[in-house]
């Protein structure tokens, strides 16, 4: 008696691919013929977008344009709201297109684009990296053009994690020592070179990432709670060696107390309190807070820009940019779950995992219940690179839905 | 269909925590929107409204005919906003301010070093002109901020009454002092909203409440006449070698102080640079023993009594017993045969003293009081002294004597000054007035309210001592300096021993001279006096040229004729 395979067990590719090695397979280009992807991107654009992603995504870049305009309209640089209109335009297009191919021609570029990836982290530490609130995150292109390869890096990563721990050998239901432990390398490559920018929020992204992916991949429980064992030595070695920084510890700090150096370190926490409250239920209105016109909260159009939407449309409109994003999570895992293949269900989960870190910890701070950590709220937030590369991510959702067993 | 594996339920564990941090975001906006956000609006707004204030042009202070004694002129601050200056920009900057406005570019540089900063002052009272010129550079960061500084025209004229302004322009002496509500107007405020950084909020509520300005006060003095006496007491002050001097001149039947000099007199532009002492009007604080100008009130008290005329005869030694002193007069003479009018006229003391004997302590103490000594005059010039003059009971035997001529009470120039008013003006007393209207909201001139008139003495004595007192400035009287030719002028001369604080007893003297003009139909009555001369020492020969001078002066500006009456001959002596 045969009993029938589940599909998330059933190898993605052929079995020859399937019989080589872990180092041969992450580093292979090849990975589907070039009839399927042919016949992946004859598809109509409409079939190849899941709109239960698409839309919540887009409204969000929407509400985020306004909100950035909104954040920015007493500047004297009025090319804010244009350039991000222009990223929100180019991560549209990308996501488009990235939801037209198919996952496994995504894949296919996993070794190139992580290569790529390492490679800008590297550039940044380099003269071509220019330091920006302290960060030597950027790399400057000459004419006002500059974007954060750490924001690319992230998809490089998620898309690497998800080849190293999705493809599982014959008779595998779950990533085994070998996968696990290369997405630990692939991961911690990156992490290495952001800490010397260094970028904390980010790493932490990168973490998460790597964890929750881990998580979702079906890794056994006692790799969980091995790596769940050093995060927390890691977290102990950092206090005990005194490698925190004093800003850090001030950080903390003014999260339990914001009023105590109302003008100095609690000064973010202080301007973003009051900017959120003095929205109320149904906010002052678009355009019509002081607050946001008074520049009291500063990155008030990049990493608080949710306290313009605090001030200006209250509490409902909060909430709804918050249900909003948790309707778009929400999708990404029934996504996830529903994937026909490991990979697809790694790879979604990753997705989803960054963009639910990244929301909860930005609007966590805004809002006084985090640490101020310098990330973007994914979709609103000004900032060219984050929302190419988190549209993008959203086109990833796409396309592992069309493996799926999900309904249009 | 897909079962539901361990990715699976993984995945749904993930849902759940989501879940969980979504409620807690939730709980947590719930509490700063709903529960917090009152307290947060508040806080919002404290932060951004800030208010500046916008000064109220004061008011002027002119003369009688309108002509500016003090005056508030238009300025500019020129002020730099260093934080907004271009960095390139600033050499250029500090080299043009430090031409334009004569500073040194050093300092100008430093201020533009302080980055910081957003407020630094370079000059002020610049000229509106100046600073639109300065302003057509077009420099970034550079500003001109409207202010007020009051300028003294004058200069010194009419110091002591004017008074002048600290730097915060409030009203610290004079006039400036006493009406400085009516000249200060009321400060306007504007407020707005402002950001993190200072900056005006573009599109945001603002409001402007616009300054009342300060009313214009005209006083009563005449410009010319004033600087007349300033010029005639300080020239003999200076040539008495003397510690200080005043005049005033009263326009009699109005009781309108036409001018009051002092000398020295305080320099309103500078006044920080003169001695505390001199930035008083000396004329209404500084008090003094008149001396035998205080003789007419023992005078009208006799004559009023009935008990005395002014052909009443007294036979005058020239000492007299009284309780314990012998008291002398200023010359030694053999007993002599004089009228009561001759007694004024000669100034004798001893004779003074035997009319006062025919009335009682408190007819003459009254009759101090209703001329006005010992209490203020009521002119509303701020320092005002009110004299001494003890109640009557307290008069030991020997004051009850001096009294009679002047000596052991004090008082005012004023008050003496009120005193001869009353005389001239037929025993009426109009209480001094140096304020003659100030103007309303609209600029239209509102008079001030009539002063007070009370009869004091009847018309018939008041003629009658007016006659004696020409009789002083006649040529057997001691006061024939002060005669003006073509006009009848009536007048008495003082000469008062002075009470001096530092040598703690009766040091130097004081001279007065003290009489109105035209002397049957009086216009204009003037005081001089002249405190601690060294050259000469009688009110005759110190302080009656200056009365000469000014009366002189302010009878051709006045335009006032003479009467062409002659005076009639009154009986000094009495011959046997």
């Amino acid at each position: 008696m045969t009993i029938p395979r589940p599909l998330a067990t059933r190898p993605p590719l052929g079995r020859a691919a399937s019989r080589r090695p872990l180092w041969r397979r992450v580093l292979s280009r090849r990975v589907l013929s070039r009839r399927a992807d042919a016949h992946m991107a004859r598809r109509s654009a409409a079939a190849s977008l899941d709109w239960w992603v698409t839309i919540p995504a887009a409204v969000l870049c929407g509400i985020g344009l306004l909100l950035v305009w909104s954040a920015t309209r007493n500047e004297p640089d009025s090319s804010l709201l244009t350039r991000q209109a222009l990223s929100v335009g180019l991560g549209l297009a990308l996501m488009w297109l990235v939801s037209r191919r198919d996952p496994r021609v995504l894949r296919a570029y996993v070794p190139v684009l992580y290569l790529i990836a390492l490679a800008g982290l590297v550039a940044v530490l380099t003269p071509l990296g220019r330091t920006v609130n302290g960060s030597h995150a950027w790399i400057f292109l000459g004419s006002g053009l500059q974007f954060q390869p750490s924001e690319f890096a992230k998809i490089a990563l998620i898309l690497a994690l998800a080849a190293a721990l999705g493809e599982l050998r014959e008779g595998e239901r779950r990533p085994g020592r070998g996968a696990v432990l290369l997405a630990l390398a692939l991961a911690g490559l990156p992490i290495g070179l952001i800490m010397f920018q260094p970028d904390y929020g980010t790493i932490l992204v990168f973490a998460a990432i790597s964890a929750g992916m881990i998580l979702v991949s079906g890794a056994p429980k006692r790799w969980l709670a091995g790596l769940a064992a050093a995060g927390g030595l890691a977290v102990l070695l950092v206090w005990l060696l005194d490698l925190v920084q004093p800003y850090q510890i001030q950080r903390l700090m003014v999260l339990t107390d914001p009023d105590a150096d109302p003008m100095g370190l609690g000064y973010n926490a202080t301007q973003a309190r009051i900017a959120v409250g003095s929205g109320g239920l149904l906010g002052k209105g678009l355009f019509q807070g002081e607050q946001t016109a008074g520049h009291f909260v500063p990155e008030q159009h990049t990493d608080f820009i949710f306290t313009v939407a605090g001030e200006e449309l209250g509490f409902l409109g909060c909430a709804f940019i918050v249900l909003l994003m948790l309707f778009l999570l929400w999708r990404g895992l029934l996504i996830a779950a529903r994937s026909a293949t490991p990979y697809g269900t790694v790879l979604a989960g990753g997705v989803v995992c960054w963009l639910a870190f990244q929301t909860f910890v930005n609007v966590g701070m805004t809002i006084g219940l985090l640490p101020i950590t310098g990330l973007p709220l994914p979709f609103v937030s000004y900032g060219g690179s984050a929302t190419i590369s988190t549209l993008t991510a959203v086109g990833f959702l796409s396309t592992v839905r069309r493996r799926t067993a999900l309904p249009g | 269909m897909l079962r539901l594996s361990d990715p699976g339920r993984r995945l749904n564990a993930g849902l759940v925590v989501m879940a969980f941090v979504l409620s807690l975001l939730a709980g947590r906006l719930v509490q700063l929107q709903g529960l917090d956000s009152k307290v947060l609006q508040a806080k919002a707004a404290d932060r951004r409204e800030q208010s500046e204030k916008l000064p109220a042009r004061r008011g002027s202070i002119t003369d009688i005919a309108g002509h500016e004694l003090a005056v508030t002129v238009e300025a500019r601050e020129i002020y730099l906003d260093p934080k907004v200056v271009e960095p390139a920009k600033r050499d250029l900057v500090a080299t043009t301010l430090a031409t334009e406005l004569n500073r040194s570019k050093e300092e100008i540089a430093a201020k533009l070093a302080k980055t910081t900063s957003r407020y630094a002052v370079v000059a002020r009272d610049v000229d509106p002109l100046h600073a639109k010129k300065i302003m057509s550079f077009g420099f970034r960061g550079v500003g001109a901020k409207r202010t007020y500084y009051r300028e003294y025209p004058g200069g010194r004229l009419a110091g002591g009454i004017v008074g002048f302004v600290g730097v915060d322009g409030y009203g610290l002496a004079g006039m400036e002092s006493a009406f400085n509500k009516v000249l200060a107007g009321r400060d306007g405020e504007q407020s707005f909203e402002t950001g993190g950084e200072g900056q005006r909020i573009p599109m945001t509520r603002s409001t402007r409440q616009e300054p009342v300005p300060g009313r214009d006060v005209r006083l009563t003095i005449d410009r010319d006449i004033q600087w007349a006496a300033q010029e005639a007491i300080a020239e003999q002050v200076k040539a008495s070698r003397a510690r200080s001097g005043s005049v005033i001149v009263i326009d009699v039947p109005t009781g309108r102080i036409v001018a009051m000099a002092n000398a020295p007199e305080v320099d309103l532009t500078h006044w920080q640079d003169s001695p505390p002492g001199d930035r008083r009007n000396r004329a209404v604080s500084e008090v003094f023993e008149p001396g035998s100008t205080n003789k007419v009130i023992t005078a009208a008290a006799a004559i009023e009594s009935g008990t005395v005329r002014s052909d009443t005869v007294f036979r005058v030694p020239d000492s007299i017993q009284c309780a314990d002193r012998r008291l002398k007069d200023a010359h030694p003479h053999p007993p002599e045969s004089l009228t009561f009018a001759g007694i004024i006229a000669e100034s004798s003391n001893v004779g003074t003293i035997m009319a006062a004997e025919r009335i009682s302590s408190q007819r003459l103490y009254d009759m101090f009081r209703a001329f006005g000594f010992g209490a203020r005059s009521g002119v509303g010039l701020p320092g005002e002294e009110a004299g001494l003059l003890p109640g009557w009971q307290g008069w030991s035997g020997s004051q009850r004597c001096t009294i009679a001529y002047g000596q052991g009470i004090s008082v005012t120039a004023l008050q003496i000054a009120s005193v001869y008013q009353t005389i001239a003006n037929g025993g009426v007393r109009v209480t001094p007035t140096i304020v003659a209207g100030t103007t309303d909201g609209h600029g239209r001139f509102v008079p001030a309210p009539a002063p007070k008139r009370t009869r004091v003495i009847s018309e018939r004595t008041a003629r009658e001592i007016s006659l004696m007192l020409e009789a002083a400035v006649g040529h057997d009287g001691t006061g024939t300096e002060a005669a003006i030719p073509g006009y009848r002028v009536a007048g008495k001369t003082g000469t008062a021993m002075r009470y001096d604080q530092e040598c703690g007893g009766y040091c130097g003297y004081t001279a007065t001279f003290v009489g109105f003009t035209p002397a049957d139909k009086p216009r204009l009555m003037a005081l001089a006096v002249i405190q601690d001369p060294k050259k000469g020492h009688y009110g005759g020969t110190v302080a009656a040229p200056v009365f000469r001078n000014v009366m002189t002066f302010a009878l051709k500006t006045r335009k006032i004729p003479p009467t062409g009456t002659k005076t009639p001959d009154v009986v000094l002596r009495a011959h046997r």
